[in-house]
């Protein structure tokens, strides 16, 4: 089931013009500074907001020349900044409130409570309940009703970090079932949650691919940032009792990494790589503390900011970056298709 | 204690308040509703002119009525569809007046009520599968009940209260257009102050009590405010 958008709208001081395509599975960022225009066309897409074009999606027309289904036509579930709980009812009763009007599937009520952990809320009125409990009652009244796409625009930035990760998990694992479109300008959100990217500048979506891709490209506004990070997907493998270290594969290579616990095998993880974090060597170090030392493609090399230089390495099929300074890649001489090994100084999972 | 005539009118005026109160309750929620939510172009004009009754002396308000619904008055018409040859002196011209006469007490908490309403809440509604008039009696409704209670409580005390006005249009028939208040007066004009002092006493404490009951119950609600 894929949404597919070719829409246009005034939006204050600029036009909002998007042609996209959403991925019928995972989570899909639509990622941007703010005033690009992420709540407008996530709006759109409900129906809350008049846009002129076309929204297809699966077989429904939710928007054409002849057609335009209000949002409650839509089989949409959606979370605000704010919790926006209706402050007239108990929790019980919001959860009601969609239940009966989305005709929620028999058990699905439980099922959400459950998944969600807010059992112990439902007869509390939702004006005492904290930041972090309001939206796990939103995010749960959202899923109820058997949503065919969540709409989530920036649903954690009213949250303290250890509800983030909290309600992160809660998201990624309602991602399993229905896909969902996800509004941030926070790139750890981002790292954390994306399959697919959307980028999207002054009301048009500049990029779109796969979560991976989109990190990596040289010339993609991602990479340009500080915090230019790459994704690479990995298998649980040993785990290093006496260093407390476990084993991610990454194609034919190991990265090793500090946990607290060890992983299951043959798990599949994301890994994270701030191209800060990596410096490049021509031959293999033998008396370098840096536990991760990997031989690397480079793939293309690319000035970013004064002196500094953005390279892209294939490593084990992936691509990861690196961010070292101009003079390091004159030294090396650098070029793409040239062989060097990758000193990652710090990996982590997201 | 109060003769039949004094019962008399002040069944009239609780009629008459209710029946006022209950018009304008379905008059002022979509006018309410119009003012809180939407821009429109000369609205200050038209509040101001809705406000009118708060500062205006009732006779004025009276005079205007008794030209406007009389025989002659652009109001004739009215007149007709009520089989009558004119409105003043009626219980239906009295509850023209009233409902004019009250208007900006039922029209200012329902307002008030309307415009703290978050849009939010709202566009929530509807994703959630909720229909513009499920939304008013599922959301607002429930939302703004104290702005009701306070429109409902304010728009019957203060045509309860009403004197200038119903002295102008109403013409003091028993049974018919003759309220509290007027019975009142004439009380007084007669000399007869022992009516007077009961009459009084009861419009008093019928009064307090509607404002009493009202401010309790907000007491114990925080939230909007009553007062235009």
């Amino acid at each position: 089931m894929s949404l597919e958008l070719s829409v246009q709208g005034l939006r204050g001081s600029f036009r909002l013009q998007v042609e996209a395509t959403l991925q019928p599975r995972g989570v899909t960022v639509l990622f941007g500074s703010s005033g690009a225009g992420k709540s407008s066309l996530l709006r759109m897409v409900a129906g809350l907001d008049h846009c002129d074009g076309a929204i297809r999606f699966a077989d429904q027309t939710w928007l054409s020349q002849d057609v335009e289904l209000a949002p409650w036509q839509r089989p949409i579930g959606m979370l605000f900044q704010q919790p926006t709980l209706f402050r007239h009812l108990t929790v019980q009763g919001n959860l009601e409130y969609v239940a009966r009007r989305r005709q929620s599937p028999a058990g699905q009520q439980a099922q959400v409570i459950e998944q969600t952990g807010i059992a112990p809320l439902m007869a509390r009125r939702v004006e005492g309940l904290s930041g972090g409990e309001s939206q796990r009652v939103a995010l749960a009244r959202a899923m109820l009703g058997a949503p065919q796409l969540l709409l989530l625009d920036e649903p954690l930035s009213a949250l303290d970090e250890a509800h983030k990760r909290e309600l992160l998990d809660l998201i990624a694992l309602a991602a399993r079932t229905v896909p969902v479109l996800y509004v941030t300008h926070n790139m750890d959100e981002l790292l954390r949650l994306a399959d697919q990217v959307w980028l999207m500048k002054r009301g048009r979506i500049i990029a779109q691919g796969p979560a991976s891709q989109e990190l990596s490209r040289l010339d993609g506004s991602l990479a340009q940032r500080a915090d230019a990070t790459a994704l690479l997907a990995g298998l649980v493998a040993d785990y290093a009792r006496e260093d407390h270290l476990q084993g991610i594969t990454v194609g034919d290579a190991t990265l090793w990494l500090p946990v607290e616990q060890r992983l299951v095998a043959g798990e599949s993880v994301r890994l994270r790589i701030a191209a800060r974090d990596v410096s490049l060597c021509l031959s293999a170090p033998v008396d370098s503390s840096i536990l991760n030392i990997l031989p690397a493609r480079v793939v293309g090399l690319r000035e970013v900011g004064p002196g500094q230089c953005l390279v892209q390495l294939a490593l084990a099929g992936q691509c990861i970056l690196a961010r070292i300074s101009g003079r390091s890649a004159r030294q090396l001489s650098l070029f793409p298709g040239a062989d060097v090994y990758a000193q990652i100084k710090a990996v982590a999972l997201v | 204690m109060l003769s039949e005539g004094d019962w008399l009118a002040l069944g009239v005026s609780i009629q008459l308040a209710l029946l006022t109160t209950v018009l304008l309750m379905a008059l002022c929620t979509p006018l309410a509703w119009w003012l809180a939510r939407r821009r429109l172009p000369g609205q200050a004009l038209l509040e101001a002119v809705l406000a009118l009754p708060l500062v205006l002396p009732p006779s004025v308000l009276g005079f205007y009525l008794l030209i406007g619904l009389g025989p002659n008055g652009p109001g004739g018409w009215l007149a007709e569809v009520f089989a009558q040859r004119s409105l003043a002196f009626t219980f239906t011209g009295l509850v023209i007046g009233s409902v004019l006469y009250s208007l900006p007490f039922v029209l200012q908490p329902l307002k008030n009520a309307f415009s703290a309403i978050d849009s939010q809440q709202l566009d929530m509604a509807a994703v959630a599968g909720a229909r513009p008039r499920d939304r008013f009696f599922s959301l607002v409704l429930p939302q703004c009940r104290e702005g009701y209670a306070s429109a409902a409580i304010l728009g019957f005390a203060h045509t309860l209260g009403e004197f200038g006005v119903v002295l102008m249009i109403g013409g003091s028939l028993s049974g018919e257009t003759r309220v509290a208040s007027v019975a009142l007066y004439e009380h007084v004009e007669a000399g007869d102050y022992v009516s007077a002092h009961r009459l009084a006493a009861v419009l008093l404490g019928l009064s307090l009590l509607l404002l009493w009951g009202l401010f309790r119950w907000q007491r114990r609600r925080p939230g909007l405010g009553a007062m235009p």
